[in-house]
């Protein structure tokens, strides 16, 4: 066999940075490495002495994809400490405004980052010409994600009227009437896109490898941000248990730190959330698996993104749901006044990329003094490095570029969502 | 407004020349055209404000003109006259808003007393046309009078507003977390009538903070249309202090040079006013003498309790009140109450001008140098506040929004303030309002003193709203007035020096002119010869300046620098500095740019008659003046000794050489040039201009200095030109501002009082003693 | 000839690249067919060393990414920084505060290479940048206009005044008049006051004015019931680098 060298400086097509590291001289393995080399940001110490107002903010901007994840978990970890329950409506507009955001990171990971491997080009660019329909319809499924999300909180991207205690601007049922229009028009969309996975999958790699797969779970509804934390090997655990579950350490080569609990790792994400609570899918989503062949439990990481299609289109079903709700209720403004104490909370979402910590603790004036987050990518470092090392020794004949082309479909597969996790650093003070 | 001049469109000429004579017999000045085509040449060169048209007519056909008169001057009243009547045409004409339709022969008694009607509802009441008003005579049940008095029920002003709702946008004063603003109101229900003062004034109604100008289309298509929106609207709850800023707003938009956007919002909005009985604690509008208003509204309400009373103020609101209400006369009780209610609301004003406002201009022009501008204005955070809430302000700003694909575009126009920092900064950087201190006290001299001087109408209407909004508590002029109140010794103020322009409603559409030859004449200056594309002429006067436009680009000031007496071309000279100059800069032979104007006063030619002349140049002052020069040596006869200095900071930077050249060899001419510093072949005088002045001969008494410059030459040139005894009346100068619109509106060119593209650029310098901004 | 447009980032969450798609089709195409997008790695695997106009997103927080801006410089003819923390620092800097780095090092020993970290600045304290694209996130808007400038060679029209201009415009009550308080007098407009309008405060995330008025701003604050220290606070959020934190 020839000598393998690969080494992947910054991989494409993911958020945040990373590195894949492969040797191999005679068909033995030398070095086989997943690197997180990504700035540490230092999130405690932006956190630490600020107002609770503040705080879900300044959370906000620890992930530009996921910034309706960690404002949703930053605002449940405060409500928690100040033992403060929202109302129900405020309920169904968090809901409803989480769909947003899954909707548009599955749909952006799926078809702009993982499909044109898939497609056999380097980015979704090229496909203007040769696939504009797909690219169109693409476009629109992320604009109406993006207004759905503005309708409700003024802004997608680090959003703003979503704070402690409710929303600060309600809004316009008309709004909303509109937007429900274009969801049912979406969900012909993501009917395009499940018939298009559909021809992708005899593409997609043949791996499989057991493992645990955590998710939220609750058993109202296929958990989002409610519930308690779930595993396929280990039941359910409340939430303030979540340390006794992710056991953080350090690696030399990464400023990430990994997690394992009853293996040596365990995945999150939309897999984990598929092989834990696929039966509370919606008829829609359900359907969609069984066309896509994802049955549970589900061992092919490479299924990560076929998941997030079938997340998609629960997404969109749950969000005309939602809506339905909301024109029949009407929408009524609260006086949403917030007590403060001392405390400590935990608030806990599933993000996109998987399960979401953040553990916070105030003081009585409302002043954050601790705080502890634990990102999904995080937990997902380990089982990256885990897979490759299932994965390489049964392709190491295969030429070098198909190698580390299948290793970088297998990192994009994680959607991983890099610069968060290497955000937290738990310092303590001498 | 436009007199009340007639125009008749008939191809018979027995019918023209009859209704002619007896128009003019009755007083009325009266135009004629035979055809479609010779109305409109006629109507785009003078004002009419009745047209009688016939429908029948060769070429453009009645219907046509009627378009087209609609869309390009829309407050021309138009007058059918046909042999022919049949129920499509009326139809059509109703909808193109003709006022009513006569059928041949026509008695002459009965068009005079249409159309003296038509015009007595005009003054400054603009009426809309709707499907509904034309033809439709009020019940013969009673007939309502302008500025009468009656009474309503507040069901009956329901239902006036619900029915209003069905044909157009209502918009009124409601409440928002608190506070109240005006916006769309969906139910009467919503209405805050007694409200005390809104954040927002209702002029954003008539100016919007942002609208589109203009669309365009660059390359292979390209094109430039003007835009206006003329969707009909009623504004409910407007206050007497806001009633009068309109009024302000129309002198300043419709007067001189009429602006197209303005007036058809003007035209197609229905003012249903009210009065203020519980006015804001920052409010000081009798002082301002704006608590009360007779004028500026279609109806007017007073909170009586049980019932309204109503004033009529023009005759499309004597309609509404007709057609919806049972209005009925008041008792004297009624009348009573009302007296009561006003009185009483007089009572609650907690703030007042220690001064009658009539004295403001004097004392405001005694005290530009008073510390306390500087003093108060240290806390201003130029946040805008002020200029956005306030109902008096109109200055603008206007900017090229290309599209993407670069094919093409909108001019916008939008809100801009004299308190904001970059309101009076030009290209290369200088601005000319840089500090706090002096910005403030500009704002309040517009408020006290400028806007009356100019328009005859008060600047600030005192509604307080400024007064709320200042977060440094600042803002309110009320207190600026009242601060410098001590002041005596009051000098004249300064005369009002509007001019009468035509009026044009293609006021901001550049006209294409074709880039004829360019030649370089330094490093960084360029002369372009421009000639217009539709044949024309530009006509400019020597002195003048055009806005060039570069479509997307933006538009620009440039001074024109060749004489009307030259070519059927334009010459413009131009410094590369900022983003349009450096795209004429890399413009081509054939190329298309957009032109505006000319605009501006120009050398004042007649005065210059028979004098003898001496011309100071200063690097590229010499660009403006040339233009001048080129005009005084082709009627050379016309005028005494020339003399021409010219000065440039180096040999490089000489501009167009040639033509000095030219200008040195003749006889008739003393020509003098020197550099600041020389180079290795540079033969001639060393020293700044002013080295030049001593030594020139002249009489102070027969003698005109004409000084163009960088800013800073003019005070040393004044000084010497002084030493040579020459009279402040005698020294002509032409100064540069931020200019963009070119027509005395978005207010970005003032200098004190005077607008420079209006009153200037070209001063003498016993006008500008009395502008302390100016030098 | 398009020029040749890469995007690169740096310290970040990298919310603004994510910003620059959200267009609609049809301004995908009209921006495909006005520039060359030659190098975004979130999405695309092309890269290229060849570029006309480079856009920094992120802050400098480390010695290897200064190296990495300068060569990107030298490259480039125009540079944007883009997004916050490119063009003013961003909430990064909050770490800026954090007293003991040095102790951590100390106490770290081996593992200091975690801590390979330095004060976190914006892109124009280590290159000359041309231009900034401001907001956390920006306005998607606001990048294409200064895409459509550099392709029409103007300047972009970028406003110089308050963003209490464009709240006032959009018809908002006061927030002072609410209740809160806000950065809006000092804070540069652009963003049409978003935040406002969505009920909440302006938090400062475009930077400041060319000139603002702070000391006016912080009187402000305090006469509406914030301490000195509670207002130094406010303004750390974004401001920290400018130095009005203080």
């Amino acid at each position: 066999m020839t000598d393998i060298n690969i080494n992947v400086h910054q991989v494409t097509r993911v958020e945040g940075h990373g590195n894949i590291v492969v040797s191999a001289k005679d068909g033995k393995i030398e070095e086989l490495r997943w690197e997180v080399p990504e700035s540490p940001r230092f999130f405690e110490a932006m956190l630490r002495g600020r107002h609770y107002d503040d705080v879900p903010f300044i959370a906000s901007r620890i992930c530009g994809i996921c910034s309706i994840a960690h404002t949703t978990a930053s605002i449940k970890a405060t409500e928690a400490a100040f033992g403060f329950q929202p109302s129900e409506q405020t309920l169904l507009l968090r809901k409803l405004l989480y769909n947003a955001e899954t909707l548009e990171s599955h749909v952006l990971h799926a078809l702009f980052l993982a499909a044109p491997d898939f497609l056999g080009v380097g980015s979704v660019f090229p496909l203007v010409e040769t696939h504009k329909d797909v690219v169109v319809m693409a476009l629109r499924l992320k604009m109406l994600a993006y207004n759905l999300a503005e309708a409700l909180a003024g802004r997608k991207t680090h959003p703003i009227s979503c704070k402690v205690g409710g929303f600060a601007k309600l809004p316009e049922l008309s709004e909303l009437e509109a937007l429900r229009g274009r969801l049912e028009n979406a969900l012909v969309d993501l009917d395009t896109t499940v018939e298009l996975f559909k021809t992708l999958s005899p593409s997609i790699p043949d791996f499989t490898r057991e493992t645990e797969y955590i998710a939220l779970t609750d058993p109202k509804e296929y958990a989002f941000i409610s519930g308690q934390i779930g595993s396929t090997d280990a039941g359910v655990a409340p939430l303030d248990k979540y340390l006794d579950v992710t056991n953080e350490f350090c690696v030399p080569h990464s400023t990430a730190k990994y997690t394992k609990n009853k293996r040596d790792s365990y995945m999150v994400g939309a897999l984990s959330r598929f092989n834990n609570n696929h039966e509370q899918l919606l008829p829609r989503a359900k359907k969609a698996a069984q066309e896509l062949g994802l049955s549970a439990p589900s061992h092919n990481p490479f299924m990560i993104t076929v998941a997030q299609v079938v997340e998609s289109v629960h997404a969109a079903e749950d969000s005309i749901n939602i809506i339905d709700k909301i024109l029949a209720r009407g929408l009524e403004e609260e006086d949403n006044q917030v007590k403060v104490r001392a405390g400590r909370g935990i608030g806990a979402v599933e993000a996109p990329r998987g399960i979401l910590f953040h553990d916070y603790t105030y003081d009585d004036k409302g002043i954050l003094t601790k705080a502890n987050c634990i990102i999904p990518t995080n937990q997902n470092h380990n089982s990256i490095q885990k897979d490759m090392d299932a994965l390489v020794p049964l392709i190491l004949s295969r030429p070098q570029d198909e190698i580390r082309l299948t290793l970088e479909m297998l990192v994009r597969a994680y959607d991983p969502c890099i610069s968060c996790s290497a955000h937290f650093l738990t310092v303590s003070f001498k | 407004m436009p007199e009340n001049r007639v125009l008749i469109v008939d191809d018979e000429a027995i019918v023209r020349e009859s209704i002619r004579d007896w128009l003019e017999d009755a007083g009325y000045p009266v135009a004629t055209a035979e055809s479609g085509e010779e109305a409109l040449d006629l109507i785009g060169r003078q004002d009419f404000s009745v047209m009688v048209l016939d429908i029948r007519l060769p070429g453009k056909t009645g219907i046509m003109v009627l378009k087209e008169v609609k869309s390009q001057r829309p407050w021309i009243k138009s007058i059918i006259i046909t042999a022919y009547p049949s129920e499509e045409t009326t139809m059509e004409a109703k909808q193109l808003g003709a006022i009513d339709y006569l059928i041949k022969p026509i008695a002459p008694d009965d068009l005079e007393k249409l159309i003296r009607e038509t015009l007595d509802s005009l003054g400054r009441e603009p009426t809309v046309t709707t499907e509904a008003e034309i033809g439709v005579r009020p019940p013969a049940v009673k007939a309502v009078e302008v500025r009468k008095s009656l009474v309503i029920s507040k069901n009956d002003l329901k239902s006036m507003v619900e029915s209003l709702a069905k044909e157009m946008e209502v918009v009124g004063v409601k409440s928002r977390q608190g506070k109240y603003v005006y916006d769309r109101i969906s139910s009467f229900s919503e209405l805050c009538l007694d409200h005390d003062v809104t954040i927002m004034s209702p002029t954003k109604y008539f100016l919007p903070a942002k609208e589109t100008l203009l669309k365009f289309k660059v390359g292979d298509e390209s094109g430039v249309k003007p835009v206006t929106e003329a969707s009909g609207r009623a504004i409910v709850g407007m206050h007497p202090y806001d009633i009068k800023a309109i009024e302000l707003l129309d002198e300043a938009f419709i007067t001189a040079n009429p602006d197209p956007n303005y007036i058809a919002r003007r035209q197609n909005t229905i003012i249903i006013g009210v009065d203020c009985l519980n006015p804001s604690p920052k409010s000081f509008a009798p002082s301002m003498g704006t608590h009360q208003a007779e004028t500026g509204f279609d109806l007017l309400l007073t909170d009586i309790g049980a019932d309204y009373m109503v004033t009529v103020g023009s005759e499309r609101g004597a309609s509404l009140l007709a057609g919806h209400t049972q209005a009925r006369e008041p008792s004297g009780d009624e009348v009573a109450r009302q007296k009561a209610v006003r009185d009483r609301a007089l009572t609650m004003y907690q703030i007042s001008l220690s001064v009658p406002r009539e004295r403001l201009p004097k004392l405001l022009e005694d005290s530009y140098d008073d510390p306390y501008w500087e003093t108060r204005s240290a806390t201003c955070l130029s946040c805008g506040s002020c200029v956005m809430v306030c109902p008096t302000c109109f200055c603008f700003d206007v900017q090229d929004d290309m599209a993407l694909n670069l094919k093409e575009g909108e001019r916008l126009r939008r809100w801009d303030g004299c308190m904001l920092v970059d309101f009076a900064r030009v290209a290369t950087g200088e601005n000319f309002r840089h500090d706090k201190a002096s910005r403030f006290r500009h704002r309040i001299y517009r408020k006290g003193k400028y806007v009356i001087e100019r328009y005859g109408r008060v600047g600030c209407v005192g509604c307080g709203r400024c007064a709320t909004a200042c977060l440094a508590e600042i803002a309110s002029p009320a207190e600026a007035f009242n601060a410098i109140a001590e002041s005596v010794g009051i000098k004249e103020a300064a005369a009002r020096l509007i001019r009468e322009v035509t009026p044009d409603s293609e006021l901001y559409t550049p006209r294409p002119a074709e880039l004829v030859q360019v030649n370089q004449l330094t490093q960084t200056e360029k002369v372009f010869e421009f000639k217009l594309k539709d044949g024309k002429k530009l006509g400019q006067r020597p002195g003048q300046f055009v806005e060039v436009s570069i479509m997307g680009v933006g538009e620009a000031p440039i001074s024109i620098c060749s004489s009307p007496t030259r070519n059927g071309t334009f010459h413009l000279a131009v410094r590369r500095v900022g983003d349009v100059t450096a795209a004429l800069h890399n413009l081509e032979q054939g190329a298309t740019i957009g032109i505006r104007g000319p605009f501006g006063n120009g050398f004042p030619l007649d005065t210059l008659q028979g004098k003898d002349i001496l011309f100071v140049a200063g690097g590229i002052g010499l660009f403006p003046l040339r233009s001048l020069i080129q005009y005084v040596l082709d009627n050379r006869s016309s005028f005494g000794k020339v003399n021409l200095l010219f000065g440039a900071r180096s040999p490089a930077e000489r501009v167009f050489v040639d033509e000095l050249a030219l200008w040195n060899q003749r006889p008739d001419l003393e020509f003098q040039e020197t550099v600041d510093r020389g180079d290795e072949t540079w033969q001639g005088n060393v020293g700044v201009i002013t080295t030049l002045i001593p030594k020139v001969d002249l009489d102070p008494r027969k003698t005109m200095a004409v000084v163009v410059g960088p800013p800073i030459m003019y005070r040393f040139v004044i000084v010497e030109l002084k030493k040579k005894e020459l009279s402040d009346e005698n020294i002509i100068m032409s100064l540069e501002r931020r200019m963009k619109c070119g027509v005395g509106k978005c207010g970005h060119c003032q200098i004190n009082g005077v607008y420079v593209c209006q009153e200037g650029p070209v001063f003498t310098l016993a006008q500008l003693r009395n502008l302390r901004e100016a030098i | 000839m398009k020029p040749k447009v890469a995007f690169f980032d740096f310290t970040g969450c990298e919310g603004c690249q994510l910003d620059a798609l959200h267009l609609d089709a049809g301004e995908v195409i009209d921006l495909l067919n006005a520039v060359d997008i030659v190098n975004f790695r979130e999405v695309m695997t092309e890269r290229s060393d060849d570029y006309d106009i480079a856009f920094i997103e992120g802050s400098i927080t480390r010695e290897s990414e200064i190296t990495r801006l300068k060569k990107i410089r030298d490259q480039a003819k125009i540079v944007v920084a883009f997004g916050a923390c490119a063009c003013i620092g961003g909430v990064n800097c909050l770490k800026n505060h954090l007293p003991m780095e040095e102790a951590l090092k100390i106490v770290y020993g081996e593992d200091a290479r975690y801590y390979d970290t330095i004060p976190a600045r914006p892109a124009d304290a280590v290159v000359k940048v041309d231009y900034c694209v401001r907001g956390c996130p920006p306005v998607t808007s606001e990048l294409l206009k200064v895409i459509k400038a550099l392709l029409l060679g103007k300047k972009p029209d970028i406003p110089n005044h308050p963003v209490c201009v464009e709240c006032k415009m959009a018809g908002n009550v006061c927030v002072f008049e609410r209740g809160m308080t806000c950065l809006g007098p000092v804070t540069r407009a652009g963003c049409d006051a978003v935040c406002i309008n969505s009920g909440r405060h302006c938090w400062g995330c475009r930077g400041l004015v060319d000139d603002p008025n702070v000391d006016s701003e912080k009187e402000v604050l305090q006469k509406y019931g914030l301490t000195v220290e509670q207002v130094v606070e406010k303004f750390k959020i974004f401001n920290t680098y400018a130095e009005v934190a203080k």
